[in-house]
């Protein structure tokens, strides 16, 4: 694994790096690399078995630079010129919850470039009666010290070990809290006004995203509610079965890191793509 | 302007003072006469001589119940005579458009006959959450706005802005203020060294918006003094002020029983959800991520989440440590005020009088001894020891007279 920095028409991108093989874009979310870890977790460990997994760090977050404006509109055009940037014409793409809006935006205005698209507890849909929890609210203490009504928006068991690593009461690592603290900036920037965590029009652009596409949720996700995948999985045309895992909440991949993982494995070799595999074998023959 | 009414038991069943406190708890028939309340103990202040009439806009609390300080202010310029009515401050980004907030401070300033002090602020965490204001992004929008108002007031209309967040074709608002070049600029802040820079390349005033008053005050006008210095301007006393409380009666011991239930009332009630670590804090933290993360990183470093905040004060020995609420007689409030006059030079000073369910003739007993007893002392006193601090301000001051 790797971490490398790029230079993006004059500002600094973290990327974390890890595998070989077919280039596979991922997009972090609140509870994930570059939002609390300081790099990639079990769950891109694994996927990166069978991909070259490339997951860069949003704008603002560990030691991505800033953007001086930064809507969801800017931050496409961010993910383009680093693509550019990067060389990658074409790639597999996988986004968790803010990095899930993003990619589904992506996907929407570039479907030539994406080969297969994964949601897991995206949000950036507007679904009536089941709004986005709020992050923010819920990431205030309670009591100056106590992080649990925010560990159980992200997870399943707020007090397992999961939840109290990523997210303790009190004064964390110093580190994390920052890390923490920069994905918070950076989604206040881009999802909180106006809307929420959502993009009206997205919803009827989702016809464009033609290519295979799998949506994960936690069944128990108390942030972005399952209606959302289940919005997701009926709009996306080329969807195949929604994935509703059982005991997990919307850090579903922190939660349950193989069985997310190896289920996005299984969709890929069910939705053959041409560029991608060819890259895989030539990579895993050579 | 805190709500009164609150029943006994609020602490143990409302987890909140502020955003989400039930407004079922709002009583209309008890709150009858409630704003003349607020609206005459203002305008008694100006009659016994304060130099100002402070006021703030709050959204969806129970610690001040003024989402629009300037329908108060609007009364204010017509119950008043003397004093400058200071409004701090217009909460910008809530405004779809700044304009519409110079055009009520152009108005308030020409109905006060050019007594408006103009006050801006960019909202915290409440009207994040309230107006669904987010607070990273307004920043920018903040300053622009203020740049905007102050075109609009001292540049010729109609010019067009070409703002980034506020782009306009036409700005030509009628009235123009009485003030010129325009009514003295105002903005609150706390500690962040980005929101002094920004004050002090617009040569406006600095409000620090802390309640406490120890080492860190001083440290604040240190911070400022170099800040202004480094943008070729410099510090005099009349370019800051601070916020406290004060109650003044005949003796300490009498001062402290009066006061009693008007500041636990405040201090457990109303700065619940703002400073009481009890419930959830809302003015500060990572869920209003509004400071640059470097900053917050020395925040982090230089804070500890167990230190007790103003309202977690059990006993009246905390809260005299912390010098935000002064209690006691004329002598002790003079003396603790000079106090931190003497350390912190700061030449503004904005006291609540009226804090939680004090009752009116209480808290208006206590004005009238500070206007008699206290500020006199004050005044002469910080004038001497300013133009000590300040020759060249003292000297400039004799050559204009």
């Amino acid at each position: 694994m790797s971490m490398r920095v790029v230079d993006v028409r004059g500002r600094t991108v973290t990327l974390a790096e890890a595998g070989n093989g077919a280039p596979l874009v991922y997009l972090h979310g609140f509870a994930d690399v570059h939002a609390v870890a300081g790099e990639l977790l079990p769950f891109h460990q694994r996927l990166a078995r069978h991909a070259k997994v490339i997951a860069p760090a949003h704008p603002g977050c560990n030691g991505t630079d800033e953007l001086d404006s930064c809507s969801i509109d800017d931050v496409i055009f961010h993910y383009l010129e680093l693509l550019d940037a990067t060389g990658l014409a074409r790639f597999d793409l996988i986004g968790h919850c803010v990095g899930g809006w993003i990619a589904a935006e992506l996907a929407v205005r570039h479907p030539e470039r994406v080969g297969r698209l994964t949601l897991i507890g995206a949000c950036g849909l507007f679904v009536p009666g089941e709004p986005i929890a709020d992050v923010f609210m819920h990431a205030q203490p309670e009591r100056g010290t106590d992080s649990s009504s925010l560990r159980s928006l992200l997870f399943a068991e707020p007090d397992g070990p999961v939840a109290k690593r990523w997210f303790p009461d009190g004064r964390g690592d110093l580190d994390e809290e920052v890390r923490r603290y920069q994905m918070l900036r950076f989604g206040s920037f881009v999802g909180f006004k106006p809307p929420y965590f959502y993009h009206r029009e997205l919803r009827e652009r989702l016809y464009r995203a033609a290519m295979p596409a799998l949506v994960i949720t936690g069944e128990r996700d108390r942030m972005v509610p399952p209606a959302h995948a289940r919005t997701y999985h009926d709009e996306l045309p080329e969807a195949a079965r929604l994935e509703l895992v059982h005991g997990a909440g919307h850090a579903v991949h922190l939660e349950q890191p193989d069985k997310v993982a190896d289920r996005i494995v299984e969709f890929h070799k069910q939705h053959r793509d041409e560029f991608a595999d060819a890259q895989f074998d030539a990579t895993t023959h050579a | 302007m805190a709500y009164p009414h609150l029943p006994a038991d609020f602490d143990e069943r409302y987890d909140t003072g502020w955003v989400t406190v039930p407004n079922s708890l709002w009583d209309k028939d008890k709150s009858r006469g409630l704003y003349q309340q607020f609206i005459d103990q203002l305008a008694y202040a100006d009659e016994i001589g304060f130099d100002g009439m402070v006021l703030n806009e709050h959204h969806q609390n129970i610690y001040g119940l003024m989402p629009s300080p300037n329908l108060i202010a609007a009364a204010l310029t017509q119950r008043t005579k003397r004093g400058k009515i200071v409004i701090l401050g217009n909460l910008l980004p809530l405004h779809l458009n700044p304009l519409r907030v110079a055009e009520e401070y152009a108005m308030l300033d020409n109905m006060s006959d050019g007594r408006l002090i103009a006050g801006f602020a960019p909202g915290s965490g409440p009207e994040t959450f309230n107006y669904n204001v987010p607070s990273a992004p307004t920043r920018a929008q903040f300053w622009e706005a203020i740049d905007l108002v102050e075109r609009a007031w001292t540049e010729p209309g109609p010019f067009a802005h070409e703002g980034r967040h506020y782009p306009l074709r036409y700005v030509n608002p009628w009235p123009q203020p009485t003030q010129k070049p325009h009514p003295p600029i105002w903005i609150p802040g706390s500690r962040s060294r980005d929101t002094l820079v920004e004050i002090a390349k617009r040569g406006h005033c600095y409000f620090l918006s802390s309640r406490s008053h120890g080492k860190e005050t001083a440290r604040s006008q240190q911070l400022f003094a170099q800040i202004l210095q480094e943008h070729g301007d410099r510090y005099t006393p009349d370019r800051m002020g601070i916020l406290m409380s004060a109650y003044v009666a005949e003796t300490d011991a009498q001062a402290q029983a009066e006061a009693k239930e008007g500041v636990w009332y405040f201090l457990k009630n109303c700065l619940k959800g703002h400073l009481r670590r009890e419930g959830r804090q809302l003015t500060f933290g990572p869920g209003i991520p509004y400071i640059a993360p470097a900053e917050f990183r020395n925040f982090l470093k230089g804070s500890d989440p167990t230190t007790p905040l103003l309202g977690d004060a059990e006993t009246w020995d905390d809260l005299q440590e912390s010098a935000s609420i002064i209690v006691g007689s004329a002598d002790t409030v003079y003396r603790r005020i000079m106090d931190i006059l003497t350390h912190s030079k700061v030449g503004n000073l904005l006291i609540q009088f009226h804090l939680g369910n004090m009752p009116d003739a209480l808290t208006r007993k206590s004005m009238r001894l500070f206007a008699t007893e206290v500020a006199p002392r004050l005044r002469a006193d910080s004038a001497a020891l300013f133009d000590r601090e300040f020759p060249d301000t003292a000297r400039a001051r004799e050559m204009a007279t």
